[in-house]
Protein backbone atom coordinates (compact mmCIF):
# COMPACT_ATOMS: atom_id res chain seq x y z
CA UNK A 1 0.00 0.00 0.00
CA UNK A 2 1.01 3.33 -0.70
CA UNK A 3 -0.73 6.22 1.38
CA UNK A 4 -0.89 9.76 0.98
CA UNK A 5 1.21 12.23 3.26
CA UNK A 6 -0.59 15.24 3.42
CA UNK A 7 0.61 18.07 5.80
CA UNK A 8 -1.36 20.55 7.38
CA UNK A 9 -0.09 23.92 8.22
CA UNK A 10 -0.28 27.57 8.30
CA UNK A 11 2.33 29.89 9.49
CA UNK A 12 0.31 31.30 12.36
CA UNK A 13 -0.71 29.92 15.17
CA UNK A 14 -4.42 29.85 16.18
CA UNK A 15 -6.27 29.69 13.60
CA UNK A 16 -7.35 26.28 14.02
CA UNK A 17 -4.89 23.86 12.49
CA UNK A 18 -4.62 21.25 15.03
CA UNK A 19 -8.86 21.10 14.74
CA UNK A 20 -8.73 20.53 11.33
CA UNK A 21 -6.90 18.23 11.66
CA UNK A 22 -8.46 16.32 14.23
CA UNK A 23 -11.61 16.87 12.55
CA UNK A 24 -10.27 15.82 8.71
CA UNK A 25 -8.74 12.84 9.95
CA UNK A 26 -11.96 11.83 11.88
CA UNK A 27 -14.65 12.79 8.47
CA UNK A 28 -11.44 11.09 6.17
CA UNK A 29 -11.45 7.99 8.58
CA UNK A 30 -16.00 7.90 8.44
CA UNK A 31 -15.48 7.43 4.88
CA UNK A 32 -14.04 4.50 5.33
CA UNK A 33 -10.28 4.63 4.53
CA UNK A 34 -7.55 4.22 7.34
CA UNK A 35 -5.80 7.40 8.67
CA UNK A 36 -2.98 7.88 10.60
CA UNK A 37 -2.66 11.67 12.60
CA UNK A 38 0.77 12.55 13.33
CA UNK A 39 1.46 15.24 15.77
CA UNK A 40 4.73 17.46 15.11
CA UNK A 41 3.97 19.86 17.09
CA UNK A 42 6.90 18.31 19.61
CA UNK A 43 7.03 20.02 22.81
CA UNK A 44 2.85 21.70 22.31
CA UNK A 45 1.40 18.58 21.93
CA UNK A 46 -2.63 18.99 21.67
CA UNK A 47 -3.88 16.81 18.95
CA UNK A 48 -4.40 14.37 22.01
CA UNK A 49 -6.76 15.72 23.26
CA UNK A 50 -8.96 17.03 20.59
CA UNK A 51 -9.45 13.47 20.07
CA UNK A 52 -10.40 12.42 23.06
CA UNK A 53 -6.72 10.05 23.37
CA UNK A 54 -4.55 12.23 26.49
CA UNK A 55 -5.29 9.20 28.93
CA UNK A 56 -3.86 6.71 26.23
CA UNK A 57 -0.85 7.84 25.30
CA UNK A 58 2.24 5.44 26.06
CA UNK A 59 5.13 6.21 23.63
CA UNK A 60 5.74 9.42 21.49
CA UNK A 61 6.76 9.89 18.25
CA UNK A 62 10.54 11.15 19.57
CA UNK A 63 10.37 7.55 21.29
CA UNK A 64 9.68 6.12 17.60
CA UNK A 65 12.61 8.03 16.28
CA UNK A 66 15.08 7.46 19.10
CA UNK A 67 14.01 3.55 18.77
CA UNK A 68 12.66 3.15 22.12
CA UNK A 69 9.54 1.73 20.54
CA UNK A 70 8.21 0.07 17.45
CA UNK A 71 6.21 2.30 15.38
CA UNK A 72 2.90 0.29 16.35
CA UNK A 73 3.64 0.31 19.79
CA UNK A 74 3.24 4.42 19.47
CA UNK A 75 0.02 4.22 17.65
CA UNK A 76 -3.02 5.08 19.45
CA UNK A 77 -6.26 3.80 18.07
CA UNK A 78 -8.94 6.38 18.02
CA UNK A 79 -12.61 4.86 20.32
CA UNK A 80 -15.20 5.02 17.81
CA UNK A 81 -13.25 4.48 14.40
CA UNK A 82 -10.39 1.30 14.87
CA UNK A 83 -9.07 2.76 11.44
CA UNK A 84 -8.01 6.35 12.79
CA UNK A 85 -4.42 6.13 14.76
CA UNK A 86 -2.48 9.03 16.35
CA UNK A 87 0.85 9.39 16.58
CA UNK A 88 1.29 11.52 19.29
CA UNK A 89 4.04 14.40 19.96
CA UNK A 90 6.69 14.23 22.83
CA UNK A 91 5.71 16.76 25.22
CA UNK A 92 9.02 16.77 26.73
CA UNK A 93 11.19 17.88 24.47
CA UNK A 94 11.57 20.70 21.23
CA UNK A 95 11.45 20.20 18.00
CA UNK A 96 15.41 19.79 17.41
CA UNK A 97 14.99 16.26 18.70
CA UNK A 98 13.79 14.79 15.26
CA UNK A 99 15.57 16.03 11.85
CA UNK A 100 13.71 16.10 7.95
CA UNK A 101 15.60 12.81 7.14
CA UNK A 102 13.80 11.13 10.17
CA UNK A 103 10.44 12.34 9.91
CA UNK A 104 10.80 10.90 5.55
CA UNK A 105 11.89 7.54 7.24
CA UNK A 106 8.68 7.89 9.25
CA UNK A 107 6.21 9.42 6.54
CA UNK A 108 7.14 6.70 4.23
CA UNK A 109 6.74 3.68 7.03
CA UNK A 110 3.57 5.13 8.04
CA UNK A 111 2.33 5.69 4.48
CA UNK A 112 3.05 1.97 3.98
CA UNK A 113 0.23 1.22 6.44
CA UNK A 114 -2.43 3.61 6.10
CA UNK A 115 -4.27 5.11 2.92
CA UNK A 116 -3.61 8.39 4.38
CA UNK A 117 -1.21 10.16 6.49
CA UNK A 118 -2.28 13.89 8.22
CA UNK A 119 0.83 16.02 9.81
CA UNK A 120 -0.19 18.34 11.96
CA UNK A 121 1.98 20.87 11.67
CA UNK A 122 3.17 23.42 14.56
CA UNK A 123 3.06 27.33 14.02
CA UNK A 124 6.10 28.94 12.10
CA UNK A 125 8.32 28.55 9.27
CA UNK A 126 11.22 27.48 11.01
CA UNK A 127 12.70 23.73 11.84
CA UNK A 128 9.34 22.27 13.16
CA UNK A 129 7.47 23.30 9.98
CA UNK A 130 10.84 22.25 8.01
CA UNK A 131 10.34 18.94 9.44
CA UNK A 132 6.44 18.82 9.11
CA UNK A 133 6.63 19.05 5.55
CA UNK A 134 10.05 16.88 4.80
CA UNK A 135 7.94 14.00 4.64
CA UNK A 136 4.66 15.57 2.67
CA UNK A 137 2.95 14.69 -0.66
CA UNK A 138 0.21 17.48 -0.44
CA UNK A 139 -0.19 20.49 1.69
CA UNK A 140 -3.49 21.83 3.06
CA UNK A 141 -2.87 25.43 3.82
CA UNK A 142 -5.52 26.37 6.92
CA UNK A 143 -5.99 30.12 7.44
CA UNK A 144 -8.64 32.51 8.75
CA UNK A 145 -10.00 35.40 6.83
CA UNK A 146 -8.20 38.14 8.97
CA UNK A 147 -5.38 39.61 7.27
CA UNK A 148 -2.44 38.50 9.62
CA UNK A 149 -3.19 34.99 9.23
CA UNK A 150 -3.86 35.76 5.50
CA UNK A 151 -0.05 37.11 5.46
CA UNK A 152 1.26 34.34 7.22
CA UNK A 153 -0.53 31.84 4.85
CA UNK A 154 0.81 33.56 2.04
CA UNK A 155 4.57 33.11 3.04
CA UNK A 156 3.91 29.67 3.68
CA UNK A 157 2.56 29.02 0.28
CA UNK A 158 5.51 30.62 -1.19
CA UNK A 159 7.39 27.84 0.89
CA UNK A 160 5.43 24.91 -0.25
CA UNK A 161 5.82 26.67 -3.97
CA UNK A 162 9.62 26.33 -3.61
CA UNK A 163 9.05 22.69 -2.88
CA UNK A 164 7.31 22.23 -5.89
CA UNK A 165 9.01 18.76 -6.56
CA UNK A 166 8.00 17.09 -3.28
CA UNK A 167 4.73 18.62 -2.38
CA UNK A 168 2.46 18.28 -5.66
CA UNK A 169 -0.24 19.71 -4.61
CA UNK A 170 -1.78 21.90 -2.03
CA UNK A 171 -5.19 23.86 -1.36
CA UNK A 172 -6.44 26.04 1.27
CA UNK A 173 -9.46 25.86 3.93
CA UNK A 174 -10.37 29.04 4.82
CA UNK A 175 -11.64 28.33 8.53
CA UNK A 176 -13.79 30.51 10.91
CA UNK A 177 -15.50 32.59 8.09
CA UNK A 178 -18.63 34.43 9.13
CA UNK A 179 -20.69 35.06 6.88
CA UNK A 180 -22.65 38.30 8.50
CA UNK A 181 -19.78 40.21 8.63
CA UNK A 182 -18.88 39.64 4.94
CA UNK A 183 -22.19 40.19 4.06
CA UNK A 184 -21.73 43.58 6.01
CA UNK A 185 -18.45 44.39 4.10
CA UNK A 186 -16.29 44.21 6.98
CA UNK A 187 -14.26 41.34 6.18
CA UNK A 188 -12.40 39.69 3.18
CA UNK A 189 -15.22 36.82 1.47
CA UNK A 190 -13.68 33.65 0.58
CA UNK A 191 -13.47 34.86 -3.16
CA UNK A 192 -11.02 37.78 -2.00
CA UNK A 193 -8.53 35.75 -0.13
CA UNK A 194 -8.44 32.81 -3.02
CA UNK A 195 -7.88 35.69 -5.53
CA UNK A 196 -5.10 37.60 -3.03
CA UNK A 197 -3.65 33.99 -2.23
CA UNK A 198 -3.98 32.50 -6.14
CA UNK A 199 -4.88 29.28 -4.17
CA UNK A 200 -6.99 26.49 -4.81
CA UNK A 201 -10.16 26.02 -2.46
CA UNK A 202 -10.40 22.74 -0.60
CA UNK A 203 -13.25 24.41 1.89
CA UNK A 204 -14.46 26.85 3.72
CA UNK A 205 -15.61 26.60 7.75
CA UNK A 206 -17.90 29.11 9.35
CA UNK A 207 -17.05 30.29 12.74
CA UNK A 208 -19.01 27.98 15.18
CA UNK A 209 -19.18 27.50 18.95
CA UNK A 210 -20.03 24.37 18.63
CA UNK A 211 -16.60 23.68 17.92
CA UNK A 212 -15.14 24.96 21.42
CA UNK A 213 -17.71 22.13 23.07
CA UNK A 214 -16.44 19.20 21.07
CA UNK A 215 -12.52 20.09 21.79
CA UNK A 216 -13.87 20.08 25.69
CA UNK A 217 -15.60 16.75 25.06
CA UNK A 218 -12.93 15.52 23.27
CA UNK A 219 -14.97 14.15 20.19
CA UNK A 220 -14.38 16.29 16.98
CA UNK A 221 -17.38 17.55 15.29
CA UNK A 222 -16.62 15.93 11.69
CA UNK A 223 -18.53 13.10 13.66
CA UNK A 224 -21.77 15.34 14.46
CA UNK A 225 -24.74 15.56 12.24
CA UNK A 226 -26.42 18.91 12.25
CA UNK A 227 -23.44 21.14 12.63
CA UNK A 228 -22.33 23.38 9.80
CA UNK A 229 -19.14 23.24 10.88
CA UNK A 230 -18.69 19.50 11.06
CA UNK A 231 -20.71 19.33 7.72
CA UNK A 232 -17.77 21.47 6.20
CA UNK A 233 -15.06 19.14 7.50
CA UNK A 234 -17.03 15.88 6.08
CA UNK A 235 -17.26 17.62 2.56
CA UNK A 236 -13.30 18.46 2.77
CA UNK A 237 -12.96 14.85 3.25
CA UNK A 238 -14.74 14.14 0.50
CA UNK A 239 -12.53 16.64 -1.57
CA UNK A 240 -9.97 15.00 -0.78
CA UNK A 241 -10.62 11.71 -1.80
CA UNK A 242 -11.46 13.38 -5.07
CA UNK A 243 -15.08 13.66 -5.01
CA UNK A 244 -16.48 16.94 -7.08
CA UNK A 245 -18.56 18.78 -4.11
CA UNK A 246 -19.45 22.14 -4.04
CA UNK A 247 -19.18 24.61 -1.51
CA UNK A 248 -21.71 24.79 0.41
CA UNK A 249 -23.64 28.39 0.54
CA UNK A 250 -22.43 30.02 3.77
CA UNK A 251 -24.28 33.53 2.60
CA UNK A 252 -25.60 34.71 5.45
CA UNK A 253 -29.40 35.00 5.64
CA UNK A 254 -29.12 37.04 8.46
CA UNK A 255 -28.47 40.65 7.24
CA UNK A 256 -31.88 41.03 6.32
CA UNK A 257 -33.74 43.60 8.65
CA UNK A 258 -36.85 41.47 8.85
CA UNK A 259 -34.37 38.62 10.04
CA UNK A 260 -32.24 41.14 12.06
CA UNK A 261 -35.45 41.88 14.26
CA UNK A 262 -36.37 37.82 14.81
CA UNK A 263 -32.72 36.91 15.51
CA UNK A 264 -32.59 40.32 18.01
CA UNK A 265 -35.77 39.16 20.02
CA UNK A 266 -34.99 35.48 19.51
CA UNK A 267 -30.86 35.21 19.37
CA UNK A 268 -31.63 30.98 18.75
CA UNK A 269 -33.39 31.16 15.61
CA UNK A 270 -31.41 30.46 12.81
CA UNK A 271 -33.35 32.14 9.66
CA UNK B 1 -31.84 56.51 15.20
CA UNK B 2 -29.05 54.02 16.93
CA UNK B 3 -31.89 50.93 16.44
CA UNK B 4 -32.32 52.81 12.26
CA UNK B 5 -28.65 52.18 11.75
CA UNK B 6 -28.48 48.89 13.04
CA UNK B 7 -31.54 47.59 10.88
CA UNK B 8 -29.84 49.48 8.03
CA UNK B 9 -26.54 49.62 8.17
CA UNK B 10 -24.98 52.48 6.09
CA UNK B 11 -22.98 50.86 3.26
CA UNK B 12 -20.30 53.56 3.18
CA UNK B 13 -17.84 52.31 5.45
CA UNK B 14 -16.08 49.42 3.34
CA UNK B 15 -13.92 47.69 5.37
CA UNK B 16 -13.75 44.87 3.32
CA UNK B 17 -12.18 46.59 0.55
CA UNK B 18 -9.43 48.81 2.54
CA UNK B 19 -8.54 45.01 4.29
CA UNK B 20 -8.03 43.55 0.47
CA UNK B 21 -6.33 46.78 -0.86
CA UNK B 22 -4.29 46.85 1.69
CA UNK B 23 -3.22 43.11 1.99
CA UNK B 24 -2.21 43.12 -2.00
CA UNK B 25 -0.10 46.01 -1.44
CA UNK B 26 1.26 43.91 1.70
CA UNK B 27 1.50 40.77 -0.60
CA UNK B 28 2.93 42.33 -3.22
CA UNK B 29 5.81 43.79 -1.06
CA UNK B 30 6.23 40.65 0.84
CA UNK B 31 6.60 38.45 -1.78
CA UNK B 32 9.21 40.46 -3.47
CA UNK B 33 10.76 40.72 -0.41
CA UNK B 34 10.59 44.96 -1.72
CA UNK B 35 11.32 47.65 1.33
CA UNK B 36 8.73 50.16 2.07
CA UNK B 37 10.08 53.10 -0.51
CA UNK B 38 12.17 51.46 -2.34
CA UNK B 39 9.48 51.73 -5.33
CA UNK B 40 9.10 55.34 -4.86
CA UNK B 41 12.84 55.92 -5.35
CA UNK B 42 12.69 53.32 -8.67
CA UNK B 43 10.01 55.61 -9.71
CA UNK B 44 11.72 58.85 -9.08
CA UNK B 45 15.30 57.38 -11.23
CA UNK B 46 13.33 55.88 -14.08
CA UNK B 47 11.50 59.42 -14.57
CA UNK B 48 14.70 61.06 -14.36
CA UNK B 49 15.98 58.80 -17.12
CA UNK B 50 12.77 58.57 -19.34
CA UNK B 51 12.59 62.79 -18.65
CA UNK B 52 16.33 62.77 -19.93
CA UNK B 53 14.40 62.05 -23.53
CA UNK B 54 11.37 63.52 -23.22
CA UNK B 55 9.07 66.70 -21.45
CA UNK B 56 6.57 64.50 -19.62
CA UNK B 57 3.54 64.94 -18.11
CA UNK B 58 4.04 64.41 -14.23
CA UNK B 59 0.83 64.50 -13.80
CA UNK B 60 -0.79 61.48 -15.77
CA UNK B 61 2.10 59.16 -15.51
CA UNK B 62 1.18 56.33 -13.73
CA UNK B 63 3.49 53.93 -12.08
CA UNK B 64 2.23 50.24 -10.55
CA UNK B 65 3.15 46.90 -9.16
CA UNK B 66 0.25 44.46 -10.08
CA UNK B 67 -0.25 40.81 -9.38
CA UNK B 68 -0.66 37.88 -11.23
CA UNK B 69 -1.25 34.11 -10.19
CA UNK B 70 1.47 35.42 -7.92
CA UNK B 71 3.83 37.11 -10.04
CA UNK B 72 4.22 40.53 -9.81
CA UNK B 73 4.56 42.51 -13.38
CA UNK B 74 5.92 46.62 -12.99
CA UNK B 75 3.32 48.90 -14.94
CA UNK B 76 4.61 52.27 -15.93
CA UNK B 77 3.10 54.61 -18.26
CA UNK B 78 4.52 57.67 -19.13
CA UNK B 79 2.48 60.23 -20.83
CA UNK B 80 5.06 61.98 -23.12
CA UNK B 81 4.53 65.06 -23.94
CA UNK B 82 7.12 65.90 -26.64
CA UNK B 83 10.77 64.87 -27.23
CA UNK B 84 13.49 66.80 -25.75
CA UNK B 85 16.01 66.69 -28.79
Amino acid sequence: MSGRVIVITSGKGGVGKTTASANIGVALASTGVSVALVDMDIGLRNLDILMGLENRVVYNLVDVVEERCKLRQALVKDKKLPNLSLLPAAQTRDKSAVNAEQMKALCGELKSMYDFVLVDSPAGIEQGFQNAVAGADEAIVITTPEMSAVRDADRIIGLLEARKDEIKEYRLVLNRYRPTMVANNDMMSVDDVLEILSVKLLGVVPEDEDIIISTNKGEPISGTDNIRAGLAYRNIARRIRGEDVAIMDLESKNSTWINKIVSFFNPTVRV
Amino acid sequence: MQIFNWLFPAKGDDVRSTAKDRMRSMLTHDRLELPAGRLETLEEELMAVVGRYFELDKDTTHFDLQQYERRASLIANFRLLRSKC
